[in-house]
């Protein structure tokens, strides 16, 4: 493993032989290891039933790109020329040995997908990102403040906001947002322009984060002030910690949020595939140049290599989110970490 | 010579009552609280429901799905149309009776699939465990890592669109998700010593899991689905919004959203009104779920 | 009497469950005197561990306390609860029954540790380290230094037992309550522990409460003993008059309670004498003694007058109207 020749660089011989022995034996990485396996099928199995459903469908791709009126010939040959009268499990084949190779295929307008791809991919994952990040702060900060005090008026203000958040469609939620921010406030732009830096990356992506953001903010905040509660109320060591004397907001972040985050890392990881979709929507309304609107053009024209593209990329994100929230278990949960009693 | 006995003092005299915890008036608030907040949400429900599903029933509503353009854009309360026209002239109030009828199906068909193969599914992979438990987790992953949206947008494309691929399509969402939560409530069971007694009684399988685990996991099960409705409507919205649902002459909400996109500056009003009926019927769905979940002490 | 620790005078605590009143405490009284180790016995819902709890006033909201607990004279019950915070943990530690659940599993041992230190005294983080090591030892934990940058599941329930010790002794407190501090702990260990809080006594000149079931422990290790039933105080005597050669059990409740251990001298297959009955409903209690429903020996007086806890002879208190004779079972 790279990671075992890396130690072995740094720190040479028998220290070296020491951490990598450690690091193979470490329970958190077996785990690890462990799940990157699992991704493997389950990727492989998105995209096999992806293709296996679109060949299924009445292949119209060339019909489509030609128009209503190409006569049969002509869609014969465009259907052979781009390879489209081959079986599916053929043309699987051919495009998973492409993809290994890092090769994402053409696109039928004739772009290369990678390039389609990487032009797209980062804005989207800059939205989601913006949005994650700002719904999970806030959430913090609502929900340790409506957990001091369970019932009493933060909690009751952040329960029905969350009630609020958990019940908009974000698409309408956005909409509401254009009214009043970009077109009577004119704060932001309706339209989203293109990101090129950090200044345009906040005036184009804030309401789009915003519409996304405020149905997370709202899943988070109940599961974190829920948890923490709980965890105030029916824990033994914070009995403990407030026999110590230690004041009541210490005990509340200082031991209750730190176990409570747990539970939110696990639920940020298992969300990330559901969120790509609702960012592929929102981002449609405010035209952000993501995956959303290759998506769309995508199914238009039937096109195969750019819908596998982003059904891959779908997939990944989803995969690499469930991954990600076991890993973070694993690394941060000390019992797993350091095993069992080393008495 | 012994000591006389000492006086009987008593430790403490009678004590003075200490202020009564139980304040009655209080108790009766908490109580009525709990009943309002089962009883609204499921009362806003009933009457949403009703006014889809049984008002056109008994009232001529007006078409919605074709309109007279010279009648477009007028305005609420006006003489036979309740809540005006949209801009192609087209009643918006039967717009929202007859979308809501749509997103209704939609929601329960999706859910109820969902519950019915998903929670199956969900177990037999937490009774059983073992390879079984493998086999299915490993399906139930792929089904959830495939992306609902991609798919409901090909079918659409490849079929054409429907109500029916819509369920479809969903369900491929929702069976997943109902799978899951299933098989952990029944992981739990599982886990309870009352089921090792019935295992050791010598109950059989069947018996154990339509006896035991079904009851058992029912109210979990419920306020998920409760849930899982809103959920859906809101991604049919979705669907629906994009073009790619509901076929364009039936009404539904998100439809009415897109419609209303263009003037949105102007008039919007044509996108404000379905966002508030999925708001409400989405929140009635959600509060309802909180308030069984409250009342049935599940997860 | 002015040199004594902790008074506690007419300790009530009422909570409300279910839309009823609930006495968990009752009215108990008792003196703890600095240095000495008082044992409160008594069942599960006797009250013990919540008239504890009041006093350091660990008791969830939605509780109606009065009477009065003087810690040195100082009024505790009434305190805000950032006055009463200056007290907890620093005159006044409490140890708690089950280590694995009272340790945070996600802080290492030593911050623990440290956070009691950092919360009463103004040390730097090294400083309190060296403290906290040194506690460590004191409470004869074997490799301190390493021990302190662990985890509680890392380390067995004894060793969990005595960081809690240590967390409890950081700033010295002049009194200890162990509430059932060693009931979750082999036999073994449970004696390695009991000894270790004894030495600690000495050499802390620390008072010690410890709170238990276990009528063994209380003979072994207290100086003072007091039996609480349904709330109440129903026997309070030093041990040596209670236990022992000349000792005088008097109330039924505590003669049973004795009954039930278990000896060795006695022939095998003997029928246990234990107390039969269940614990009484705290909502619903007789009108007469609470232990009328189970006592052998009850008459009509018993149940139907609460029998007052009086000093019926001296230094040895009783709350029976027909208390056993001479300590013997009659």
């Amino acid at each position: 493993m790279a990671l075992v020749q890396q130690t072995q660089l740094q720190t040479g011989g028998a220290g070296a032989r020491e951490g990598a022995r450690r690091l193979a034996g470490s329970p958190a990485l077996r785990t690890v290891g462990r799940r990157l396996l699992a991704i493997i099928p389950v990727l492989i199995g998105v995209t096999l039933l992806t293709f296996a459903i679109m060949s299924t469908l009445p292949n119209t791709t060339a019909q489509a790109i030609l128009g209503l009126n190409a006569s049969p010939a002509a869609v014969a040959a465009l259907n052979h020329s781009l390879g489209l009268d081959q079986p599916f499990w053929e043309r699987y084949w051919h495009w998973l040995v492409n993809v290994l190779h890092g090769n994402l295929g053409t696109s039928v307008q004739g772009e290369s997908v990678n390039h389609e791809l990487a032009i797209h991919v980062p804005t989207t994952l800059g939205l989601l990102l913006y949005a994650l990040v700002v719904s999970v702060v806030l959430a913090i900060i609502v929900a340790t403040l409506a957990a001091r005090k369970p019932n009493g008026i933060a909690d009751r203000i952040s329960l029905t906001v969350s009630m609020l958040g958990l019940s908009t469609a974000p698409y309408a939620f956005a909409f509401l947002l254009i009214i009043v921010f970009a077109v009577k406030l004119g704060w932001f732009p309706v339209l989203s322009g293109a990101v090129t830096g950090p200044g345009s990356f906040f005036r184009n992506l804030t309401l789009p984060a915003a519409a996304i953001g405020f149905g997370l903010f709202a899943i988070y905040t109940r599961l974190l002030r829920a948890d923490l509660v709980e965890q105030m109320q029916r824990e033994d060591y914070i009995v403990t910690a407030k026999a110590k004397g230690v004041p009541p907001w210490r005990v509340l972040i200082r031991h209750a949020l730190r176990n409570s985050m747990f539970t939110l890392i696990t639920v940020i990881g298992l969300n990330l595939g559901a969120l790509v979709g609702a960012a592929a929507i929102i981002e449609t309304i405010f035209q952000v140049q993501g995956i959303g609107n290759d998506l769309l053009t995508g199914i238009s024209n039937h096109d195969v290599p750019l819908i596998e593209g982003i059904t891959l990329v779908f997939a990944l994100v989803t995969v690499a989110g469930n991954l990600l929230a076991d890993i973070a278990y694993a690394v941060l949960d000390p019992r797993i970490r350091y095993g069992s009693s080393t008495s | 010579m012994a000591a006389p006995l000492p006086d009987i003092t008593l430790a403490s005299p009678l004590p003075p009552p200490l202020p009564s915890l139980v304040n009655g008036r209080r108790l009766r608030a908490q109580r009525v609280g709990r009943a309002l907040r089962l009883w609204v949400p499921a009362g806003v429900l009933i009457l949403i429901l009703a006014i889809c599903f049984l008002l056109p029933l008994v009232v001529s509503l007006p078409s919605s799905t074709k309109g007279d353009i010279i009648y477009n854009n007028e305005a609420p309360f006006s003489p036979g149309h309740l809540l005006g026209t949209d801009v192609q002239g087209v009643d918006i109030f039967s717009q929202l009776v007859y979308g809501g009828q749509v997103a209704f199906e939609v929601g329960v068909a999706v859910t109820i699939i969902g519950v019915a193969i998903g929670g199956t599914l969900g177990i037999i992979a937490g009774y059983f465990g073992g390879w079984v438990d493998a086999v299915i987790s490993r399906v139930l992953d792929i089904l959830i890592a495939f992306p609902a949206l991609v798919l409901a947008l090909v079918i659409a494309e490849g079929l054409g669109p429907s109500e029916m691929h819509t369920i479809w399509a969903l369900s491929v969402f929702g069976i997943p998700a109902v799978g899951r939560v299933t098989r952990g409530a029944t992981l739990t069971i599982r886990g309870l010593p009352f089921m090792t007694a019935a295992r050791l009684a010598g109950t059989r399988g069947w018996r154990i899991i339509t006896r035991h685990v079904v009851p058992n996991i029912a109210p979990t099960i419920v306020t998920f689905s409760l849930l899982g409705i809103g959920v859906v409507i809101i991604l049919e919205g979705a669907l629906d919004f994009l073009g790619y649902g509901i076929p364009a002459p039936t009404a539904s909400w998100g439809k009415m959203i897109a419609n209303g996109q263009q003037i949105l500056s102007a008039q919007p009003e044509y996108v404000l009104i379905p966002s508030i009926a999925l708001l409400i019927t989405v929140a009635s769905l959600n509060m309802l779920g909180d308030a069984l979940r409250e009342r049935w002490g599940t997860q | 009497m002015t040199d004594a620790l902790l008074e506690v005078e007419d300790l009530r605590v009422t909570f409300a469950l279910g839309g009823r009143e609930v006495r968990a405490v009752d009215g108990i009284s008792f003196t703890v005197t600095p240095g000495a180790t008082l044992a409160i016995i008594g069942e599960s819902g006797s009250g013990k561990t919540v008239s504890c709890r009041a006093i350091m006033g660990l008791l969830p909201g939605g509780t109606a306390i009065g009477g009065s607990a003087r810690l040195r004279g100082t009024e505790l019950l009434g305190l805000s609860d950032a006055e009463l915070r200056r007290h907890r943990g620093s005159d006044l530690a409490m140890v708690f029954q089950d280590p694995a659940r009272s340790l945070n599993p996600t802080m290492r041992i030593g911050l623990q540790i440290t956070e009691a230190i950092r919360t009463h005294r103004t040390v730097s983080k090294r400083e309190a380290q060296t403290q906290a090591i040194e506690l460590l030892r004191l409470v004869r934990m074997p490799a301190a230094e390493r021990r302190f940058h662990e985890y509680p599941h890392q380390l067995s329930g004894g060793m969990r037992q005595r960081v809690m010790i240590a967390m409890a002794l950081a700033c010295r407190p002049k009194l200890l309550i162990a509430d059932e501090a060693t009931t979750a702990l082999d036999v073994t260990t449970q004696a390695q522990i009991m000894e270790l809080l004894l030495d600690l006594q000495e050499e802390l000149d620390m008072a010690l409460i410890m709170i238990s079931h276990d009528l063994g422990l209380a003979a072994s290790y207290a100086d003072e003993v007091i039996v609480m039933y349904a709330g109440k105080i129903v026997e309070q005597a030093p041990a040596a008059g209670l236990f022992g050669a000349g000792g005088a059990v008097r109330m039924r409740y505590t003669r049973a309670l004795l009954d039930a251990i278990p000896h060795l001298e006695r022939p095998a297959h003997t029928l246990l004498p234990v107390v039969g009955g269940r614990p009484p409903d705290p909502t619903a209690l007789p009108p007469g003694c609470s232990f009328a429903p189970r006592c052998q020996h009850a008459e009509d007086d018993c149940r139907a007058t609460v029998p007052a806890l009086a000093e019926h002879a001296p230094g040895h208190r009783w709350a029976c109207w027909h208390p056993c004779e001479n300590g013997g079972a009659a």
